[in-house]
């Protein structure tokens, strides 16, 4: 069974990582002369596919990013060279320009870009093994560790980071006193039974439901209570937020841990509780020192399984302050370092955004497959640390058993 | 309930058996009902203040339902209601001022299997004191030494005090346990089989930790055998199918029992263990 799973992970990541690659490696550019209805035509162009049939290329994007696409059949190929002194710039804005030589190459227009918008220039068609797997690298780097307006997602993957750890912090001591409260106080009484009825079904609710719900609560309702209270101007916190979406995030795991934690809880056996007891302790006591140690594995396991539902939601996030770009990081160096009211990147809006975008689609799409594969590290690698400090747990758990 | 049926029931217990004695326990009129079965019907029973009384009886009669009733741990148990009187140190147990952790520290409670917390060996013999507010180390080693020289398990555990108490053999648990109640320093102990794990050696040992602890504590002690009933109880207490048949002086309960059934039970007994 777990060999299965991982072995499902594996092919997913297999293709992910296999799509993802493509976002970072350089295409060799050639110089092309093909027959058109408008007569004969000549370009330098970056061949992004070819086919027994035909080529796609891709000339200078003088305008704009995704521009100056082109199919040509072989069948109207009059010339197809390599050229050895051909290169590709990539401007900062991400545009690509092609050209022969060392020279800065002259727009349309006649302007030129300047040396300073040049982000990378390499001679694509003379790239070593080593030269091209360091520029995948280089490229790489850029995408994980960039600015938005670099093309990077390095702001989404520390809004998604944030916001997951932020909404394990709000959804576990919330979880878990319910779970004790279902599982040691309330015994069957009716409230009891609606909660667990409740929980039971709030875990089949889909997630875009919760972002509404969160908007009309958390956004509308609290957010535009505090403004309205503290005559702000601008809205401060009736917008959408960190907070608001980690919130949301919250009610909408809170099933799960308290399910796994109340599993948890009534794993320990009977004989510790009675042994507690008797010796004068309280209810509280009891449940603090024997019932929750022993029940450390389980709680992990919700944490887990929080992060895991967490993570890859992202239908309610767009509801309450996941926006596809913002100004700032919701966690930074400036006083009070962790904003809660500000709207912050996804990693799994980046997903969407890149896969949708109209512009340069194949490009676009390939780094929504490393978009998506970062995403898939954060969760994996937020899974990774919980069940490592789950199995040290349940090694002490069984040293302490044997 | 009627005073005839209040009084205790002279073909039980002979009349004037525990006149002057101050009594740790007693039960009147104590029924409890698991569910839809009755595990013990209307039962009388009265435990001296520092002297050691043992319950006996066939497995099943309701020897530790009788037990958790004076420590209430029956509050635990789904299903389980008590009927009649319960009271603990001359307080009714089920009076709804009574405050249960007050009550369980005054009423230890040693259990049919052993059940050591899955920490350390000296953390468990220092649940009760923690609970009980004492933080001062010295103090807490102190009283665990003595707990666990009391039970006869010091020497063994003396250099791995921070090992878990789940490493430690069945019997040394049931030591550790017996340990763990006593270091809290109760008036009375409930005592469930706490012996039935021991080699012959610790069983000995045992039984002088009880007639030693006459001195301070009141001890009712369930056992399945009858020469350490003999030889540890002032008093012996016969139960049967939820019923108790007959409450006498220990020797006059192994001597010359009252009732066919104490003795059937008794001598039946005493020629399992022989043999
Ligand atoms: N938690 C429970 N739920 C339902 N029935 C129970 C429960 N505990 C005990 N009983 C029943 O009550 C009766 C008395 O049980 P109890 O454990 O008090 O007997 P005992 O005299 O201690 O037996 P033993 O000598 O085997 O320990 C038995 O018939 C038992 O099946
Ligand atoms: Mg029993």
């Amino acid at each position: 069974m777990a060999g299965l799973c991982l072995l499902a992970l594996a092919a997913v990541l297999a293709v992910l990582v296999q799509q993802a690659v493509r976002a970072f490696a350089p295409v060799p550019v050639a110089e092309l002369r093909w027959r058109s209805d408008a007569g004969e035509q000549q370009m330098l162009a970056a061949v992004v596919f070819e086919d027994a049939h035909e080529l796609v290329v891709r000339g200078s994007e003088w305008q704009r990013r995704g521009a100056e696409y082109r199919r040509i059949a072989r069948a109207d190929l009059l010339q197809l060279d390599w050229p050895a002194d051909a290169r590709s710039l990539r401007l900062h804005d991400g545009r690509e320009i092609h050209r022969r030589g060392l020279a800065l190459p002259q727009a349309p227009d006649g302007s030129r870009p300047a040396a300073a918008d040049v982000a990378e220039d390499v001679a694509s068609n003379r790239l070593s093994r080593g030269e091209t797997a360091g520029l995948m690298l280089r490229r790489a780097w850029d995408f994980v560790a960039g600015t938005a307006q670099g093309g990077g997602v390095f702001p989404a993957l520390v809004g998604t980071v944030v916001l997951v750890l932020l909404m394990s912090v709000l959804v576990m001591p919330l979880g878990v006193l319910l779970a004790l409260w279902l599982h040691e106080y309330a015994g069957s009484g009716r409230s009891a039974r609606v909660l667990r009825a409740a929980m039971a079904n709030l875990a089949g609710v889909p997630a875009v439901i919760y972002g509404l719900f969160g908007l009309v609560l958390f956004v509308n309702g609290v957010g535009g209570g505090v403004d309205a209270l503290m005559h702000s101007a601008t809205p401060r916190w009736g917008g959408g937020g960190l907070l608001w979406s980690a919130l949301t995030l919250a009610l909408l795991t809170l099933p799960v841990v308290v399910i796994a934690t109340e599993e948890g809880l009534a794993r320990v056996p009977a004989a510790l509780r009675h042994g507690a007891l008797a010796l004068g302790a309280t209810r509280a006591e009891m449940l603090w020192r024997v019932v929750l140690p022993v029940a450390r594995p389980a709680l992990l396991t919700a944490f887990i399984l929080a992060v895991a539902r967490a993570a890859g939601e992202v239908a309610p996030l767009m509801l309450v302050g996941a926006v596809r770009y913002a100004p700032a990081l919701p966690l930074d160096g400036e006083f009070p370092y962790l904003h809660l009211s500000r709207q912050f990147m996804h990693l799994g809006q980046s997903v969407y955004d890149l896969a949708l975008a109209g512009g340069d689609a194949p490009r676009d799409m390939a780094q929504a497959h490393a978009a998506a594969l970062l995403l898939l590290v954060v969760v994996v690698g937020l899974n990774a640390a919980a069940i490592v400090v789950r199995n040290r747990l349940r090694e002490r758990a069984r040293e302490l058993a044997v | 309930m009627s005073a005839r049926e209040d009084a205790v029931d002279a073909a039980v217990m002979p009349p004037d058996l525990l006149a002057g004695r101050e009594l740790a326990l007693e039960a009147r009129g104590l029924s409890l009902d698991y569910s839809e079965r009755r595990a013990l019907d209307a039962v009388n029973l009265q435990v001296p203040r520092r002297r050691v009384t043992a319950l006996i009886g066939p497995s099943g009669c309701g020897k530790s339902s009788l037990l958790r009733c004076f420590n209430r741990l029956n509050d635990e148990i789904a299903g389980c209601r008590v009927s009649g009187e319960v009271r603990v140190l001359g307080l009714d147990a089920y009076a709804e001022t009574t405050a249960l952790p007050e009550l369980r520290r005054r009423v230890g409670m040693v259990f049919q299997k052993p059940n050591p917390f899955p920490q350390s060996v000296a953390d468990n013999v220092a649940f009760g004191l923690r609970l009980a507010g004492l933080r001062s180390r010295l103090e807490l080693d102190d009283r665990v030494e003595a707990a666990l020289r009391a039970a006869g398990l010091w020497e063994e555990v003396r250099d791995r005090l921070d090992d878990s108490a789940l490493r430690l053999s069945a019997g040394q648990q049931q030591r550790l346990v017996i340990a763990r109640a006593l270091a809290v320093e109760p008036e009375v102990l409930l005592m469930d089989e706490p012996a039935s794990m021991l080699d012959p050696i610790s069983t000995l040992r045992f039984e002088e930790l009880v007639v030693a602890l006459r001195e301070r504590y009141s001890v009712l002690l369930v056992t399945h055998n009858m020469q350490q009933a003999a030889r540890v109880a002032d008093y012996t207490a016969f139960l049967q199918a939820g019923r108790l048949l007959e409450f006498d002086a220990t020797d006059r309960i192994f001597t010359n029992p009252r009732l066919r059934g104490t003795e059937d039970y008794i001598t039946g007994r005493m020629r399992e263990d022989r043999g």
